[in-house]
């Protein structure tokens, strides 16, 4: 059967979307590939399609639990029943079951941390294996926004094996990145498919502001004339909350989301605002990955974006149904400031480095050591792998060597807030595009903007209210 | 109800005798020597570790309203004592019915299972098999999956029955109208989203802390009904492990158990390789918490009965000032006797002395 008839068959589609067919082949003819492709381009099905025409299992190493969940989820609602996911949340019988039956299955997802069990590993090695695909590859850089250290590990693994090819999938990868996806999975005569990350239903404002209060006027305004669903992206989590409470007194609703809410509260904001119950969310940027969600017309930043490549993944999140959606970044000078420490606060110390190299010699666990020095967990785990390769100066300086990218990071960032260049071409040049449409409303800078129709809004309201208690039971239970 | 009432309500119970930070150790349920037998002393049972993520910054925000409304003050040797606007303040408190000494904590980790099971046959029973667990933790899904297998949770039947089973705990339990509210908004389920803190505390118009308080006790008193009844065999099943078991600490068990075996208290030292001081901490909290505890190996009875009248005369546990008192006895004898006493006297299991 050749692919089109797949397509057709198992997917029910009647033809590519751009880029899948020329990753698919690359795939099919065993070749290590790289494709890079918008959120919301069907990532899925270059791993998907290919699995039917290989014998032998995928597997999928993908960061996040909640991700592997939702992606398991949906193949099997399609009616692919041959697939599982092995992460930490299983309990240990279920575990033991997966993995002495673990050649039923067509598709196995895997969390980088379950590869560190060495019976996992063992238990792959015997499988025979199809494909091994990783997704969200941009994760292995820790010049990323995203960096997972259990990510660096992988290439290793799998170099042990006698494996299959690897199909790396990202939405966002700069040439830098793209390196460190190639040189840590230790890809082989690679084949890189890139395609365009430009988004041209969504258009760009920059806005300057002389600080928090104005920022809070505009805001204010914007939530009460414009439409949602929308996200805006604040730094902190007080902000958030605040944020949130100002905002709810116009009369939108409007919640906060960041990590420091309980595990339920987050849950219930998701699915409130995927339900479109509440208008707009005031979030850090722990909302987002994970949360599929297609209408959400504005995205906005009231401060300044560490990098260009997370920006434009929180920006992403907008108008996933190809429907004209606007993203706003509103800023002051004085948020430079504030970033700037919040990046550096969370990249360990040389002297917490150090401290933490003495207490692991001296056989503290790695738990207590992690106690002791109080670095962030990510810390940890960079340090930790970094010192197991390289010595103690080497470590350090590679660890200060981030300092100073992440410092590049920003200064890029704020080349694009700054410039008087087409903020569209700006970001496209970032990723080593070149813009190839220019939309009728592009960005601020390139001006005659259409923005009408984010005025006409139809707000619900009322839809939440309180129910008593015996009817909420009713509709949960009856 | 809130942070501030709660703690007006600890400190008149330990009026001049503790510092602020003791209500603190008590809130979290720090399980030291010093802590659990305030507990005990004071009668603050039902608030041990009713919030064992207490941050200390929230803590001091609820102290400083204290001190600034003049219902407290902090003496040179940082005790607080209360005021008279304090005791009066303190009169008109709410009657509080935490059980936390029981549940610590631990009547959340009911409540998640209980959320997973409605969110399940919630989304089964109409033939949704597919949903996004809102309790994430591995040990909760292990054992609502343990306890649903083989139910038939596409039943609608099946799951109202967990809806009446909910409707008698409720009744039962005392709960008030709100904090049915409060409970039933915490659960969510198929098309049918939960409400967050913030969200309930909007609607009800008091912070989002207050409606959490109302939520815990509302557990505590939900707990203690379904432990009363025997017709509700689901949430039983729910509530299974909450209560605790042992009121000892694990490292007080271990001494209990060696010292039963015949060790002396400096033998346990040595094999445990502790302090002896550790290991006299572990006693007064057996001294606390046994029924069967020796106390006439540490004391005889008639040492006994002067302090117990001497603790009513002073109307002070302090054990500073009973030391004056007693040169004869040890701080340590004196600890195990008002461990014994808050008791209620205890069983004196011998005739010698």
């Amino acid at each position: 059967m050749d692919i089109n008839e797949i397509l057709k068959e198992r997917f029910g589609f009647e033809q590519f979307k751009a880029g899948q067919e020329e990753v698919i082949q690359d795939v099919i003819s065993k070749k290590d590939t790289i494709a890079i492709l918008p959120t919301g381009s069907g990532k899925s099905l270059c791993y998907q399609l290919p699995a039917y025409l290989l014998s032998g299992t995928v597997l999928i190493v993908s960061p996040l639990v909640a991700l592997m969940e939702d992606q398991v989820a949906i193949m099997k609602r399609n009616g692919e029943k041959r697939v599982v996911a092995l992460n930490s949340f299983l309990s240990f019988t279920e575990r033991t079951h997966i993995m002495q039956h673990l050649e039923r299955y067509k598709f196995v997802f895997v969390s980088p941390e379950m590869l560190l069990q060495s019976y996992v590993l063992e238990k792959l090695k015997q499988l025979s294996l199809a494909l091994i695909v990783v997704d969200e590859a941009h994760c292995i850089s820790q010049w990323g926004f995203d960096f997972r250290p259990d990510y660096l590990r992988l290439g290793e693994f799998f170099e042990d094996m006698e494996r299959p090819n690897i199909l790396a999938l990202t939405a966002t990868a700069d040439d830098q990145v793209l390196q460190d996806i190639i040189h840590y999975l230790r890809l082989d005569a690679v084949k890189v498919h890139k395609y365009s990350l430009d988004r041209p239903n969504i258009s760009y404002v920059i806005q300057e502001m002389n600080g928090e209060q104005e920022k809070t006027q505009w805001l204010q305004k914007r939530v009460k004339e414009t439409t949602g669903p929308g996200i805006v992206y604040v730094a902190s989590r007080r902000r958030a909350d605040e944020l949130a409470n100002r905002l709810n007194e116009g009369g939108a609703s409007v919640a906060s989301y960041h990590a420091g809410m309980s595990q339920e509260d987050r849950a219930f904001i998701q699915d409130q605002f995927i339900n479109d119950e509440i208008d707009w969310i005031c979030a850090t940027n722990a909302f987002g990955m994970g949360i599929h969600k297609d209408n959400v017309r504005q995205v906005i930043h009231e401060h300044i974006p560490a990098t260009i490549a997370s920006y434009a993944q929180e920006v992403g999140r907008a108008g996933r149904d190809g429907k004209l959606s606007v993203a706003t970044l509103i800023y002051s000078l004085d948020d430079i400031g504030k970033i700037r420490f919040i990046m550096h606060e969370d990249l360990p110390k040389e002297e917490e480095i150090r401290h933490f190299n003495e207490l692991i010699k001296s056989g503290v666990t790695l738990a207590e050591a992690a106690e002791l020095v109080g670095m962030s967990e990510t810390g940890i785990r960079v340090v930790q792998y970094y010192l197991e390769r390289l010595s103690l100066t080497d470590t350090i300086s590679r660890i200060k060597e981030q300092g100073i990218e992440k410092e590049k990071q920003l200064q890029k960032m704020m080349v694009i807030i700054q410039s008087e260049k087409c903020i569209r071409e700006a970001m496209l040049e970032f990723f080593g595009e070149r813009k190839a449409i220019k939309p009728a409303s592009c960005c601020s800078i390139c001006g005659e903007m259409d923005h009408s129709w984010i005025f006409d809004l139809e707000r619900k309201d009322g839809q939440r209210q309180l129910a008593d208690w015996s009817q909420r039971l009713g509709q949960l239970l009856g | 109800m809130d942070l501030t009432s709660l703690l007006l309500y600890i400190i008149r119970q330990l009026d001049g005798e503790r510092t602020m930070y003791a209500g603190f150790h008590l809130l979290r349920g720090k399980r030291s020597g010093q802590t659990l037998q305030d507990v005990e002393y004071y009668q603050l049972k039902p608030f041990f570790g009713i919030l064992p993520k207490l941050h200390i910054e929230q803590f001091d925000k609820a102290a400083k309203v204290l001190k600034n409304n003049k219902f407290v003050t902090i003496d040179d040797h940082a005790f607080v004592h209360m005021t008279k606007q304090g005791l009066m303040a303190a009169n008109d408190l709410p009657k509080f019915q935490f059980n936390g000494w029981d549940y610590r904590g631990r009547e959340l980790l009911f409540f998640a299972r209980l959320s997973l099971i409605v969110q399940t046959v919630s989304h089964f029973k109409r033939g949704e098999k597919s949903f996004i667990p809102t309790q994430r933790d591995r040990d909760i899904q292990f054992f609502v999956k343990k306890m649903l297998y083989r139910q038939p949770i596409e039943d609608p039947k099946f799951s109202r029955t967990i809806g009446q089973e909910i409707v008698l705990a409720m009744e039962r339990s005392g709960m008030v109208e709100k904090q049915k509210i409060i409970f039933t908004h915490r659960l969510d389920g198929f098309q049918c989203t939960g409400w967050t803190w913030n969200q309930l505390a909007t609607e009800f118009d008091e912070p989002p802390f207050s409606v959490y308080l109302s939520f815990i006790e509302s557990l505590h008193l939900m707990l203690a009904a379904i432990e009363r009844s025997t017709d509700m065999p689901m949430l039983r099943k729910m509530s299974e492990r909450i209560k605790v078991a042992t009121y000892l600490t694990d490292s007080s068990m271990k001494t209990k158990q060696l010292f039963a075996q015949g060790l002396s208290m400096g033998e346990i030292a040595t094999s445990r390789k502790l302090k002896m001081s550790t290991i006299e901490d572990h006693f007064v909290e057996m001294s606390i918490n046994e029924e069967q505890f020796p106390i006439e190996q540490f004391v005889t009875r008639s040492e006994m009965e002067v302090v117990k009248e001497k603790v009513a005369e002073l109307g002070t546990k302090r054990l500073r000032l009973l030391k004056d008192e007693f040169s004869n006895l040890s701080y340590f004898q004196l600890r195990l006797i008002l461990g014994v006493l808050s008791r209620g006297g205890g069983n004196w299991t011998s005739t010698k002395s």
